[in-house]
């Protein structure tokens, strides 16, 4: 079988961001970047499947060279080869769909996995998007997965439900939590990563360019959030009458 | 970075602008190394450490081990803990690949090593023993022997001890009673009772392999009649796997102040007069065998000792920062005044100060005896394989009872700043000084440490091991008085050095006359001197290599000469405030630690012999 699985290099869930002066990022000197947990559900779920079935996996990322050692992450817990497109920063979903489809279409390929979204902008469109591109079936938030007969059975949850969901192959599958627990690169892992082979491409080679069609104006730090009000008083019931008015008038929760 | 267990910026300023690891990959044994390569291993070691042991610490301490019905087990979340690790490939890194490890430099395992033992000290001292115990197969093995134990131990399949003690032969090895009878095949009968046996028993792995210290029926008393066996836990079937019980069985285990994940066993060998143990080596050389795995083993426990003082420090930083109490002493006459962060109160700030500085330079000194341990391995000429295997046999002793000891004080100090709360198992602190403390007595007890470097180490090679580490403290004075900002220190370190040289050479005509007995009696406040200069000398030349990068810095962005703007540059930028952290550790440490040296050296030369000569009556 041949699996593709696609890899974002994201600031580690613990990075203290924070946000450039002038607006355009997050101060990058001093973060811990980290596979997108989301993506290595799916990395741990192609080498599961190639483990069982044989066959090949590949990961594909788009990103600066930092990203490299994503992908070096992803070869070491077992993947075969990589490739890497790299001057396409900040890029939208679309251009990110774009360029993985360009390069996944060279590539012969049965499954393709993407996290279901990157806990960075959280955009969750990038695995969709692809899917149309290449032009076959996703199931997108998957926590259980079969592949038999060129078919695929997965699992999806949705709210108060479960979805069982057929798809044919090739296509898409993007990963939630749940889905398995991915394993950590291992020392034997790391030194033969080494050896393995990555591709390095630039947009332009898949004839993609760098206009985006959506772009982030400006990047704002969240409002601080207002000081608490301490309701004062001794008698609990003109408290909790207080208490009911400002949420109703004041936070208008109630 | 979460920076819990290690400041991993520290780590790798060590590795690579300190120590300069990125040399060795200049040699073909570590040929397949590059920065990359150890940074992602670096980042492994800290996700094993954080994610797959940190979470077993406190359970691993509560649940504790258990014996019952002969049977020992250990905490049950042990268990998916040690596959993960094994899997990981993280038991014997540095064994060369044709046997299952990764060439790994002992100098970089060091650095991955800091922050599991941090984790969890009591979980890694199974593949510890382990890795140990192969170690003596691999060297001393025959082939069948390393057929039938050297995978299968390598991989953590099985695991190993170290069998040493007895009840009545303690520090004094030579006492042992147990015993060896030659059977007609080759082997021995061997049969004797070893008491606090790390790992003894367990239910991690299938089979244990014991290296057991026993005497040859015949063979002289004495440490010279003691050769070294290898009994396994269940006898060996045709095909390699275990079979019966060979008969080897758990007494007890103990109940202990700290690493209580590690069960430590009384093995009864040989009750029923049923146990098989294969010759290790040669006969009578089981004590020159074993000291290989307790050389190794001071190391590792100086690297314990290590990992909970960097884990006490992380924690004491973090603690400090987030917990507030009591207004500014400046404010004491203003009752408006509100209470602050006590990483701000000056008792505080000094205390953290003295933690940081002794843990980077516990850190330097554990790190070069690593470093050390490859250029031996590694280094052309024999001068320089000498050189380094002077150093790390000098230091050995010094990396396991200084390192020791100061990181029970830097566990009490942890205590200390968390105040209360410390006391209390809420946090982790208190742990850490309970499991810390086993480690200023195993391995041979931190007075047995002081006597080996006073005894053997200061005078082997002629006194050259110890002149040559005299020439390298002596280069970085002459680098920190080449600094205006540091000229000062290095004459503190040229005093210290000067006191210690003199101190040295007193004990060594004390050794040849009729007052042998004072280094004797010194021994150990000796080598807490020696330790205190080498930390010194390593504080200090770390604060030079910042020291130095720090002024191409300032001219750079203009901030030469300019307190302010120095300043002012630290809280922009993370580089400037950790090099100038270095240079604080090495002012202080300079200025608080090394001039006691003189007073203690004075002192010790006095030759005073008041705790001999006295009555046992009158204490």
């Amino acid at each position: 079988m041949n699996l593709i699985a696609c890899v974002k290099q994201v600031p580690d869930t613990e990075a203290q961001i924070k946000v450039k002066a002038d607006g355009s990022g997050i101060e990058e000197a001093g973060i811990k970047w980290v596979m997108n947990p989301y993506d290595e559900f799916g990395v741990e779920e192609a080498l599961r499947l190639k483990e069982k079935a044989g066959g090949t996996v590949t990961v594909v990322s788009v990103g600066p060279a930092r990203a490299m050692e994503t992908i070096r992450t992803a070869l070491a817990m077992g993947a075969e080869k990589g490739v890497h497109i790299t001057d396409l920063d900040n890029a939208d979903a679309f251009a990110t769909a774009s360029a993985l489809a360009a390069a996944i279409k060279e590539i012969p390929f049965d499954l393709v996995f993407c996290g279901q979204r990157a806990i960075d902008d959280d955009s969750a469109q990038v695995g969709s998007i692809l899917a149309e591109l290449l032009g076959v079936p996703q199931v997108t938030i998957v926590t259980k997965l079969e592949v038999a007969d060129n078919k695929i059975k997965a699992v999806k949850p949705i709210e108060g439900a479960q979805l069982l969901i057929e798809a044919s192959m090739p296509c898409v599958v993007t990963a939630q939590k749940g889905l398995n627990e991915p394993r950590y690169a291992s020392l034997p892992g790391i030194m033969k990563a080494k050896k393995k082979p990555v591709d390095v491409k630039k947009a332009a080679d898949y004839g993609i360019s760098a206009d985006f069609k959506a772009n982030v104006a400006k990047m704002m730090p969240p409002p601080s959030r207002p000081p608490g009000k301490i309701i004062q008083g001794d008698d609990p019931a003109v408290k909790a009458a207080e208490l009911v008015k400002l949420l109703r008038e004041e936070a208008k929760v109630i | 970075m979460s920076d819990i267990l290690v400041n991993s910026r520290d780590q790798k300023f060590l590795l690579y602008e300190q120590l300069d690891v990125e040399k060795l990959f200049g040699y073909e044994k570590f040929k397949d190394y590059s920065k990359d390569v150890v940074d992602m291993m670096l980042g492994e070691a800290e996700k094993m450490a954080e994610e797959v042991l940190i979470p077993t610490y406190a359970e691993g301490d509560r649940e504790g081990c258990r014996f019952e019905g002969g049977k020992v087990s250990v905490p049950a979340c042990y268990q998916d803990a040690y596959r993960k690790f094994c899997e990981g490939g993280w038991l014997c890194p540095t064994k060369d690949p044709e046997i299952g490890g990764q060439g790994m430099p002992a100098a970089v395992f060091s650095a991955c090593v800091e922050m599991m033992d941090g984790a969890n000290f009591a979980f890694m001292m199974y593949p510890g023993l382990t890795a140990g115990a192969a170690g003596l197969v691999e060297k001393y093995g025959t082939d069948e022997q390393k057929e039938k134990y050297l995978s299968k131990m390598l991989s953590g399949e099985w695991t190993g001890t170290m069998c040493l003690t007895e009840p009545g032969a303690g520090s004094d090895v030579g006492a042992l009673r147990t015993t060896a009878k030659r059977l007609p095949d080759g082997t021995f009968l061997i049969s004797g009772t070893k008491c606090f046996i790390s790992c003894g028993d367990h239910d991690l792995a299938a089979n244990i392999i014991h290296p057991v210290l026993a005497r040859i029926e015949g063979d002289p008393p004495g440490t010279g009649g003691i050769s070294i066996f290898l009994v396994p836990k269940y006898r060996l079937n045709e095909d390699g796997s275990p079979g019966e019980l060979n008969d080897v069985h758990t007494g007890n285990i103990e109940h202990k102040m700290g690493i209580k994940g590690s069960a430590t066993c009384t093995l009864n060998f040989g009750d029923d007069g049923k146990c098989v143990g294969e010759l290790l080596g040669k006969e009578r050389q089981g004590m020159r065998i074993m000291f290989q795995m307790m050389n190794e083993a001071r190391l590792e426990v100086g690297m314990q000792g290590l990992g909970h003082a960097s884990a006490a420090y992380q924690r004491s930083l973090r603690y400090s920062k987030e917990r507030i109490q009591s207004a500014p002493i400046w404010e004491m006459k203003n009752p408006a005044a509100k209470p602050v962060p006590i990483i701000e109160h000056p008792d505080i700030r000094r205390t953290l100060l003295w933690m940081k500085s002794y843990v980077e330079g516990l850190r330097a000194l554990n790190y070069f005896a690593a470093l050390a341990l490859d250029m031996t391995h590694v280094a052309e000429k024999q001068r320089e394989k000498d050189l380094w295997n002077g150093f790390l046999e000098l230091l050995t002793p010094i990396c396991k009872a200084f390192t020791s000891d100061k990181a029970m004080e830097i566990c009490s100090y942890a205590i200390d700043i968390h105040g209360g709360y410390g006391y209390c198992s809420e946090y982790p602190v208190e742990q850490y000084m309970r499991d810390c403390k086993i480690a200023t007595i195993y391995e041979g007890t931190n007075a047995i440490q002081a006597l080996d470097l006073v005894g053997r180490k200061l005078g082997a090679n002629r006194g050259a091991n110890v002149t040559a580490l005299f020439e390298k403290i002596g280069e970085t004075i002459a680098r920190a008085k080449g600094l205006p900002a540091l000229q000062k220190e290095g004459g503190f370190l040229e005093e210290a050095l000067g006191a210690v040289v003199e101190l040295t050479r007193q004990f060594g005509r004390w050794g040849k006359s009729a007052s042998f007995m004072i280094p004797v009696l010194n021994a150990r406040p000796y080598l807490m001197i020696l330790g205190d200069l080498v930390v010194g000398w390593l504080v200090l030349q770390a604060g030079a290599i910042a020291e130095e990068k720090l002024e191409g810095i300032y001219r750079e962005k203009g901030a030469e000469g300019s307190r302010a703007k120095q300043r002012a540059l630290a809280r922009k930028d993370e580089e400037v405030a950790f090099y100038q952290g270095k240079v604080a550790s090495a002012v202080y440490f300079t200025a608080a630690v090394l001039p006691t040296i003189q007073g203690r050296c004075r002192g010790i030369g006095l030759g005073d012999r008041t705790p001999i000569e006295m009555l046992e009556a009158s204490f």
